[in-house]
């Protein structure tokens, strides 16, 4: 190993870049920028000014808060639909003028007040609404409108009835208590904006009206193409905010009592800051009570903050509009790349060293031949991407496919074939347990069993999650092979913790132990994981000795042993070190060996490029998908194995006709069925000199 | 424009016009004089050229919610240098240097880093206010004095009797039409403003032309600001903060000039500030008072606003995501 | 960043600094008793000003003028700039309750937004002085012109221009700032006592232009479309009216434009060029020096605040073309 290699080796080897990937795919990061923007905010002014951390100032900050977080909240609303309420500022400003002219000059009762300004906001709410939804209006420029419409309405009321609004004081002790009171020591605005926020979230989260809203942000479309009621739920997001917002006015105008022309002049601008800054997307869907909370917070004290350090007009401007800006560029360029970006970066290879491959001429146990060609083909055509095969008592054969089914082929001569069991999902391997239910590992869904009477159980979805795990690897995405130890327990690998079933792939290019074997344990029903940092572990096959298993590390060409009992249990021993090709299912042989499927073959281009890590990175980044450059995973064979790792006998299909594609074989009473993932029919292949009444079935669980 | 058949927001509105304009003759005295005509089109000359640039980058499919403040602010700046002892000239340049540059972010923010317009002049706004007094400009109200009197003729002047914002409008009407028309730049904003996709297939480059409407838009807006500054002899720079940007789309809108872009041409930012004239003429006759005209001037802008989506449904399934 | 940092008002600023200074050359033989405690009681003080926005001619010449006045004495000197926005102005008024300064100077945009949180101040145990805008709560100190009084004289001044009786048509109009200042409701009611009174007076229009030159000259424009034998314009503020005035010269008719504000040297220059017939100053420069005055007197005295209430009403001087001089106005050094 050159010193470049070693070097490029530990260098993979500690740095994780594919956490990056990880981190960015986690539906918090969306939360993480605001929130480390908002500690950020903190120190900085933290930093500035003295005592900012004070108990006082604290208070004093939260108290300010109350109206202006139900201000965003409100905005929020409104953009989780995919709208945008400017008018809310102006609403703020109605409201306030409303309540002061309801208490001060008519002197109402306080609930009449209360609902009076309330259903102010949800008039011009409405009227929003009305237009937005069902006028299908541009919900920027109309909001706008109704800003200047209201304002001049709020000075039209200011002219007739300001003089009268400062003169009075209205004498109510609730009243005061709304402006200035506290509850459990927190003041009652902030109590009010709380109670919003908690409910916003409930109903985003919990409830179908909140449904509606994010399916209609979300996509329009789709939302009404599924028979949403688009333009009620938008209408409706408008009054919602009309209603908050005319509440914050009430609580202002109950701390104030100021009949001004300035009230609520620009807030909007203040609140879409605030609103995209906490990470509302301003194409809709994308919302939260948590990060109106946040971004409302955020802009708060930033704005808080300027007064009190004495910086004169125009730097609150300045700050704002800054901020908005680089929110409003950071949202619409992460959300349009997002999906690119992580793509990009999500695959991260690292590198990995494969022994020299042996060769294939003559002389070697892998030397090439048309074994193959005698195989006669089962249900050519009408299967799609048999992975597993297996057969029972009954010399029926199971088989899954793609779209979620477990196909039966009947014995004797398998020109029938039925739909056993529809599971979903992508099943992979099988095995029967001792009383002959068909236990199946299901990409995608975890692990299952089908019972003789088709009924199917869940045994396992999920795992302890590892403690440092970035991605949520409790979840079950790619259960592949399994075999049933004598005791019952379940040996099942999972190919890799990084992605789907359907980009598996994918896995290879980054070469790296993403892949684990888990145990379930049908006596307690527990999972536990059994061994970690597999490179695509995929078949598993029990050995004879009761003690132990083989699995194969597909992307590592490598078949090891594990012992889980015996004096020998916990350990791992490598079994073959250096094949030819990409391991895949390992099974039973009649007498006493183990085949296995290689399911493609090495090429020199491709392990060459597993020791260069940056070449694959800077391909997956720069080079579209259909032209990377992918492990052969289309010519295989089948070999036979013994447990001291020395190769008995090859099959091959050299010209690829009769069975390409090969991803399992079973051997089953003197023959060799084969199935492949990406293959269209199940292979038969007479094995002369078999034991011709060798079956799966009696090797695991003997004669019954 | 069609030639038949349906009826375009242009003409109607001008229709509506014409028809304001018969009523008031009709029914109130003093309407149709020499002097009251004059006086409307004075009051509205401004209004008229800043519609002209918010024309102009409408029908490339963008908008200038920074029109306003960056005229205020740019011109807010020349009077400071101005009064402060610099020549005329070299504030000018400088302040029409700023207004470019300025000019030439909103185009770049909107066309390369692909933010919306909407919220890019939005915020530049915004911004554009704070960096403006908190760097450049230390008194709310900027007054026209020391080098730059010589300004006040173009706001307060009158040649033939006829008041110089009405030339300066007229001018800068003529010119945004040549340009629109008959400047190679003119045919590609239009191209670009109704299909920006085809036109960038087809060679022009969208980004450049992007770029050049919003630097087009400061141009005018610094003309404007002028104008205002001359008439009023002073800047005051929370104009940067009031509603008066959307009185500009108002006038935009209401001439039929799509938001949608590449629809319309200056004749509709005449036809839409001559309603707006007429109007506010009229209200102001008839005693409306202020408050109230602003609010009849937010309905009618309501209105305009349905009318054209009324003419230009948009679909469920065609709307696009995001489009608000 | 080109703040103003030094104004000097003047002759009067001048003379205050004088004082300051002179006193110590008295003690030659025998110490002023009375030094140290002066120095002790403002050193290390702090004040905070709360105007409704800087950026104005009055309240950048009044921060001036307390600068100056305080802080070679050692007092610190704070700026909060709300920018016109009255809950900025209320949270900026709530967290200085909480870092308790020991004097507040507040400008207030309304007579009641800031009451009840000046009246919490004061209760806090800080001095409140309250400049040119009143609110409702009267605190320790309040500096700034007899606004009744003005509107009185302002009306008669109306009056003797436009009454029947002296020729004019009697049509006047009003241009408020904000309709619930302190300033605007008090010089109403001085207005509407003085021309209602008067034979064949009439206020045509009475409107509020938010302190904006812009709206300003809108109403006006207004105004004087819908009477165009408008007598004449009376404006609450100077650097608004700059908009009243441009709209009277449009129109081209000889209409009195009165308005009132700060002296500062925009109000002469637009007196010399007819712009304005007259202006009611309110000296800047002195209001400063009061409040700078009764600052001192109130740290030295040392009483708990809200016990003692002190108004002093500026003087007031009509500013037009016949009695104006060049030291009628000051100037906002240029930065």
């Amino acid at each position: 190993m050159t010193l470049t290699d070693r070097l490029t080796r530990w260098r993979y080897h500690y740095v994780p870049d594919h956490l990056l990937g990880e981190i960015l795919s986690k539906r918090w990061i969306d939360n993480a920028v605001p929130v480390l923007f908002l500690g950020l905010t903190l120190s900085v002014f933290g930093a500035l000014i003295p005592g900012f951390f004070g108990a006082d100032n604290m208070s004093n900050l939260l108290r300010q808060w109350g109206e202006f977080g139900l201000v965003v909240l409100a905005l929020t609303i409104v953009m989780a639909a995919g709208g945008i309420d400017l008018s809310v500022g102006s609403t703020f400003a109605l409201g306030n003028i409303a309540a002061l002219a309801l208490i001060g000059v008519a002197d109402l009762p306080l609930p009449l007040v209360i609902a009076g300004t309330l259903a102010c906001g949800a008039l011009v709410g409405l009227i929003n609404g009305v237009l937005v939804g069902y006028l299908r209006l541009r919900a920027f420029l109309t909001t706008l409108v109704t800003l200047i419409i209201v304002r001049a309405l709020v000075d039209s009321i200011l002219l007739s009835y300001a003089v009268p609004i400062a003169a009075a004081f209205p004498d109510s002790e609730p009243w005061f208590f709304m402006g200035e009171g506290s509850l459990w020591g927190t003041p009652f605005s902030v109590v009010v904006a709380l109670i919003a926020a908690a409910g916003l979230h409930l109903v985003l989260t919990r409830t179908r009206a909140g449904w509606h809203v994010l399916a209609v942000g979300g996509s329009r479309r789709s939302a009404h193409n599924v028979g949403i009621p688009v333009r009620r739920v938008i209408c409706l997001t408008y009054v919602a905010s009309g209603t908050l917002a005319a509440g914050a006015g009430l609580l202002f105008a109950s701390r104030l009592g100021a009949a001004g022309a300035d009230i609520g002049v620009g807030m909007e601008i203040a609140a879409l800051t605030a609103a995209v800054l906490g990470g509302n997307s301003l194409g809709g869907g994308r919302s939260s009570a948590a990060k109106a909370v946040i971004g409302s917070v955020i802009v708060m004290i930033m704005v808080n903050s300027l007064v009190r350090m004495g910086l004169t007009s125009g730097a609150n401007s300045l700050l704002l509009g800054t901020v908005l800006l680089i929110a409003v560029a950071v949202d619409v360029r992460w959300m349009r790349n997002k999906h690119k970006f992580l793509s990009k970066v999500y695959v991260s290879p690292t590198w990995a060293d494969l022994p020299v491959a042996p060769p294939t001429s003559a002389g070697s146990p892998y030397a090439l031949n048309d074994r193959l060609a005698p195989v006669q083909s089962i249900g050519l055509g009408e299967i799609d991407g048999p992975e597993d095969v297996i057969l029972d008592a009954d010399d029926h054969i199971y088989v899954g496919n793609r779209i979620g089914d477990i196909i039966r082929f009947l014995a004797p001569d398998y020109t029938r074939q039925e739909v056993f069991a529809h599971v979903g999902g992508r099943p992979l391997g099988m095995a029967f347990d001792s009383n002959g239910g068909l236990v199946v590992c299901i990409g995608g869904m975890g692990l299952y069993r089908i019972d003789k009477d088709r009924s199917i159980h869940k045994l396992t979805d999920e795992t302890r999650r590892s403690l440092f795990s970035v991605i949520d690897d409790s979840r079950l995405r790619l259960a592949d092979d399994l075999d049933i130890a004598p005791d019952g327990r379940v040996f099942f690998s999972e190919a890799t913790v990084r992605y789907e079933m359907h980009e598996w792939p994918v896995d290879c290019l980054e070469s790296r132990g993403n892949g684990r074997i888990i145990c379930y344990d049908p006596r307690d029903g527990s999972t536990r994981t059994v061994l970690k940092n597999l490179v695509f572990p995929n078949g598993i096959c029990m050995c004879h000795d009761g003690q132990s298993f083989l699995f194969a590390e597909t992307w590592a060409c490598r078949i090891s042993r594990y012992y889980y009992d015996g004096p020998k249990a916990g350990r791992t021993e490598v079994v073959i070190a250096d094949l030819p090709g990409y391991p895949d299912n390992i099974n039973r042989a009649s007498d006493g060996r183990y085949w296995l499927a290689l399911v493609g073959m090495r090429t020199p281009a491709f392990d060459l490029g597993l020791k260069m890590p940056g070449f694959r990175r800077r391909m997956v980044r720069r080079v579209a998908p259909d032209e990377w450059l992918f492990p052969n995973i289309n010519t295989g064979c089948v070999l036979r194995f013994d447990e001291a790792g020395e190769v008995h006998e090859t099959l091959w299909d050299r010209r690829g006709e009769n069975h390409p594609m090969i991803t399992s074989m079973r051997e089953h009473k003197g023959h060799l069925y084969i199935g492949g993932i990406s293959n269209n029919r199940v292979g038969r292949l007479p094995l002369p000199g078999a034991d011709p009444d060798w079956t799966g079935m009696t090797s695991y669980w003997g004669q019954k | 424009m069609r030639l038949s058949g349906k009826l375009g927001q242009e003409q109607i509105v001008f229709a509506l016009a014409v028809l304001l304009c018969l009523v008031f003759s009709v029914t109130l005295p003093g309407f149709l004089t020499g002097n009251n005509i004059l006086n409307l089109l004075r009051s509205v000359s401004i209004l008229g050229i800043l519609g002209i640039a918010m024309g102009i980058v409408v029908i490339g499919r963008g908008i200038d919610l920074s029109l306003v403040s960056l005229m205020a602010i740019s011109v807010g700046w020349m009077l400071n240098m101005a009064g402060s002892g610099m020549p005329l000239p070299m504030a000018l340049m400088l302040a029409l240097g700023f207004s470019l540059l300025v000019g030439a972010i909103n185009g770049w923010l909107v066309a390369y880093a692909e933010i919306p317009a909407i919220f890019a002049t939005l915020a530049m706004g915004t911004l554009i206010y704070g960096f403006g007094r908190y760097f450049l400009i230390d008194l709310e109200v900027a007054y026209l004095q020391g080098s730059a009197e010589v300004l006040s003729w173009i706001g307060q002047g009158s040649l033939l009797g006829v008041p110089v914002p009405i030339y300066a409008f007229a001018l800068i009407c003529a010119l945004g039409h040549l340009f629109l028309r008959y400047a190679v730049a003119g045919r590609y904003l239009r191209a670009v403003g109704d299909n920006l996709a085809a036109a960038r297939i087809t060679g022009l480059p969208a980004r450049p032309v992007i770029v050049q409407q919003y630097v087009i838009s400061a141009l005018i807006g610094f003309c404007a600001g002028i104008v205002t500054a001359a008439a009023v002899s002073s800047m005051n720079t929370r104009l940067a903060l009031s509603t008066y940007v959307y009185d500009v789309i108002l006038v935009v809108v209401l001439g039929g000039i799509g938001l949608s872009g590449g629809r319309g041409g200056i004749r509709n930012v005449i036809v839409g500030t001559l309603l707006i004239g007429v109007l506010l003429n009229g209200m102001t006759i008839l005693n409306i008072q202020y408050t109230l005209q602003s609010v009849i001037k937010g309905s009618l802008l309501l209105l305009a606003i349905v009318a054209d989506s009324l003419l230009n449904p948009r679909d469920e399934q065609t709307a696009q995501q995001g489009d608000i | 960043m080109g703040r103003i940092r030094n104004f000097l008002t003047g002759a009067g600023t001048a003379a205050l600094l004088g004082a300051v200074c002179s006193t110590p050359l008295l003690a030659q033989t025998l110490d002023d008793p009375s030094r140290a405690g002066y120095y002790d009681a403002l050193k290390g003080r702090k004040v905070a000003y709360l105007p409704v926005a800087m950026g104005l001619d009055l309240t950048e010449g009044w921060a001036a003028g307390l600068k100056a006045a305080l802080e070679p004495l050692g007092v610190t000197f704070d700026i909060r700039d709300p920018n016109w926005s009255t809950d900025t102005g209320s949270q900026a008024i709530t967290s200085l309750i909480s870092e308790k300064p020991d004097v507040l100077v507040v400008h207030n945009p309304d007579v009641q937004s800031y009451a009840r949180l000046l009246k919490r101040a004061e209760d806090a145990g800080i001095h409140v002085v309250q400049v040119n805008m009143r609110s409702s709560y009267s605190s320790d100190v309040f500096v700034g012109a007899d606004y009744i009084g003005m509107g009185e004289q302002i009306g008669q001044r109306l009056v003797e221009k436009c009454s029947p009786a002296n020729g004019g048509s009697g049509k006047v109009a009003i241009t408020q700032g904000v309709l619930t200042a302190s300033t605007s409701l008090y010089q109403m009611r001085g207005i509407e006592a003085v021309v209602g009174a008067a034979e064949g007076m009439q206020i045509v229009s009475n409107q509020a232009a938010d302190w904006d030159s812009t709206k300003a000259r809108n109403i006006a424009a207004t105004v004087i479309q819908q009477h165009p034998d408008l007598c004449a314009i009376a404006g609450f503020w100077d650097v608004m009216d700059i908009g009243t005035a441009s709209a009277v010269r449009e129109s081209g008719k000889d209409i009195f434009v009165l308005t009132q504000g700060g002296g500062n040297r925009m109000a002469c220059d637009n007196i010399a060029s007819g712009n304005f017939s007259e202006v009611v100053v309110y000296h800047v420069g002195h209001q400063a020096q009061d409040m700078a005055t009764m600052i001192r007197h109130l740290l030295q005295q040392g009483k708990p605040p809200g016990t003692s209430k002190t108004t002093l009403f500026t003087p007031l001087q009509f500013l037009n073309k016949d009695n104006m001089t060049s030291a009628s106005c000051w100037d906002l050094p240029a930065k």
